[in-house]
């Protein structure tokens, strides 16, 4: 059971209250103890000093006479009286004891029911040579000391009852909210990677950390999914190139291999080996590494560099390229990896619109921040795979036909992610529209 | 040139002494650091190019070491890793250029030549000539047989780095991480717009075919133009 982390915190919060209780009862029991011995030793005191004045006034006679006197009143004054003659012997009082020392001392005595009893004694020399003792019996402090003590004995056993009960209520109760979570671990373990940990209705902690691994096991499913969809688009992507290439060797050991035909396999090579680059640039990217070199950017500047370089090669392509860039803060970010995602949304413009299309890049500074898009006025996208078209190897035609390997606007998203911002695709009406919006210059 | 290649992979010592044998070079082949350390301190190289991974001293504590020696040889690295901050440790521990493997033979010979020659023209120079072709570096301005020729920003650049190579070839990527500072390949033909854009100012302005295209390389500033 003290394996159990809730049992022991529990265990050892009861042990904490035990303890403090006994410290209180210690205390109180001290504090009443000696408040009722002073209270005590007052009346004797108090008794004493009228005695001795009755006798310093009125003499010896008189003295005997009080105290039987007081004795007879026995109902209302439990106080022993003792005199004894300067030779020892009890002259007055009934108190049944030895002679008590002087000053104060503890006695013993034989009280009424003629048993043995302890009683707290004050002496005193008379002026004739006379010793004069009052005592109390010590049975009322006894009788609060023990009733002190039986409710501190009570009170530390319902607590240590109230402790172990609340020890295992509270340990199992720990324990079954926890089970949620292990339950799920558990789950994952053996395979079925879907089980979830209970969310309960509370909000509470232990709800709230549910929440939390329920969201790192769904961000882990999405990985392991796009592993799985990466791995083999990797391997259909590159199955067409290589066999390309392996038929052509084929052909050219078949017959001569002009030049031609080897330029062909080279070719052919170095598509497969720009498609491994590409996607190691993007894991490069998507571990963050890179930030660690994160300096501000010019990014009005490094657009319309991009923009001059760009529009010979659009114009070329049959497509027209307008930039409006106006001068905003910089941007904390690395330049190339900012230069790469500009030039790949230009290229998808670019690769994706028909001829007589008009690029429009812009830069400006709007809503939440530093505002880059880039819009054609050509086909668009279809609202229903905006979000597709950015995940890794995503193509629109399914044929996968066309020139490039669907990484492109993979990249720029991941470019967005590491610079804090993210890729939004919108419809421009018509066309499509990319937005990257970047905060406050901010480390 | 003399060139001492620092190599362990056999098959890739092969190629590089191949292709550079074939280039007219005299290659000096070592397989470990501590050899192409001890080869660098002996001052008998032109150029050196390193694998980044040897056996015992890595490539990047040759050159390190090299360079804390005294040694300015011009020093290639190549590397296997292509990741940004591998070719910024690489060109930091002063390597003069950076090239991922695979690559290809004409794009090495390309860039040894271009940094062979960097390392030559120690001087700063403010002009540039190729023939009838005149390059103002500090007014920006160029002129053919004394004719101002007007050029795009990019474009000057572009002419410059062919210029400084003059006959020699300078490949697609290195004018990309010349001009345009990118270290990445665009799909757009940047390069061959921007060259078919400098090739007709050149000609309007009376220098046509000064530049070639090298099949598979490159271009090439024609030496004398």
């Amino acid at each position: 059971m003290m394996r159990s982390a809730a049992y022991r915190i529990a265990t050892i919060y009861s042990a904490a209250f035990v303890i403090a209780t006994l410290v209180l009862g210690v205390a109180v029991y001290y504090a009443a103890h000696v408040a009722l011995q002073t209270q005590l030793d007052d009346r004797i005191a108090a008794e004493m000093s009228s005695l001795v004045s009755e006798y310093r006034s009125e003499g010896l006679t008189s003295l005997k006479l009080v105290i039987s006197r007081r004795e007879l009143a026995r109902a209302t004054n439990d106080l022993g009286y003792a005199l004894y003659d300067p030779a020892g012997h009890r002259v007055a009082g009934t108190l049944s004891a030895r002679r008590p020392a002087l000053g104060w001392s503890t006695i013993g005595f034989v009280d009424r029911e003629d048993a043995s009893d302890v009683a707290r004694s004050f002496a005193v020399r008379l002026d004739g040579g006379e010793r004069l003792a009052v005592a109390a019996d010590w049975d009322e402090l006894e009788a609060a000391d023990r009733l002190i003590l039986t409710i501190l004995g009570v009170a530390f056993l319902v607590e240590l009852i109230i402790g172990g009960i609340g020890a295992v209520l509270l340990g199992a109760y720990l324990r079954h909210r926890l089970s949620g979570i292990s339950g799920a671990a558990e789950g994952i373990i053996a395979g079925d990677l879907g089980t979830r940990a209970r969310v309960g209705p509370r909000g509470d902690e232990f709800d709230r950390l549910s929440a939390a691994l329920n969201a790192m096991l769904d961000r882990i499913g999405e990985l392991l999914d796009t592993l799985r969809q990466v791995s083999s688009d990797v391997a259909h992507d590159l199955r067409t190139p290589l066999s390309r290439l392996r038929n052509g060797l084929e052909e050219g050991l078949r017959t001569d291999p002009g030049p031609a035909v080897i330029e062909r396999a080279i070719e052919q090579s170095d598509q497969v080996l720009s498609l491994f680059s590409a996607i190691l640039r993007l894991s490069e990217i998507e571990a963050g590494g890179l930030r660690q070199a994160f300096a501000p950017v010019d990014l009005a500047a490094l657009v319309r560099d991009l923009a001059e370089s760009y529009a010979p090669a659009m114009e070329a392509a049959g497509r027209t390229l307008a930039a409006h860039v106006e001068t905003v803060p910089p941007v904390i970010g690395d330049r190339e990896l900012l230069a790469q995602a500009v030039i790949n949304l230009l290229d998808n413009a670019l690769a994706h619109t028909p001829v007589g299309t008009t690029v429009r890049l812009g830069l400006a500074v709007g809503g939440g921040g530093t505002v880059l898009t880039v819009a054609d006025d050509g086909p668009g996208i279809p609202e229903a795979d905006r979000d597709r078209v950015v995940q890794r190897f995503a193509r629109l035609e399914a044929s996968r036909t066309r020139p490039g390997y669907g990484l492109g606007l993979s990249l720029v998203a991941a470019v967005a992610r590491i610079h804090a911002t993210s890729l939004v695709l919108g419809d421009a009406r018509p066309g499509l529209v990319a937005t990257l919006t970047f905060g406050a210059a901010r480390r | 040139m003399n060139i001492l290649v620092a190599e362990d992979d056999p098959e890739t010592a092969a190629f590089l002494c191949r292709g550079l044998g074939d280039a007219g070079h005299q290659v000096h082949h070592v397989e470990t650091g501590a050899e192409a350390l001890a080869a660098l301190q002996s001052g008998s190289f032109d150029i050196a190019v390193l694998d980044r991974m040897l056996p015992g001293l890595d490539g990047l504590s040759v050159i390190r070491g090299a360079r804390r020696g005294g040694i300015v040889t011009p020093a290639l690295m190549l590397t296997a890793l292509g990741r940004i901050e591998d070719r910024v440790d690489g060109l930091e521990a002063g390597a003069d250029d950076y090239l991922v493997k695979p690559f290809a033979m004409s794009e090495l010979v390309a860039r040894l030549n271009a940094i062979s020659r960097r390392r030559q023209t120690g001087d700063v120079v403010t002009t540039l000539t190729a023939g009838s072709i005149v390059l103002d570096l500090l007014h920006r301005e160029t002129r053919i047989a004394g004719r101002l020729v007007p050029l795009q920003p990019r474009e000057f650049r572009l002419l410059e780095e062919l210029v400084r190579n003059a006959g020699r070839v300078v490949t697609r990527t290195m004018l990309l991480e010349s001009v345009w500072n990118f270290h990445f390949e665009p799909q757009t033909n940047l390069v061959e717009t921007h060259m078919s854009h400098l090739r007709a100012k050149l000609a309007a302005g009376g220098a046509p075919a000064v530049i070639e295209t090298v099949r598979g390389a490159g271009y090439r500033m024609v030496a004398d133009a």
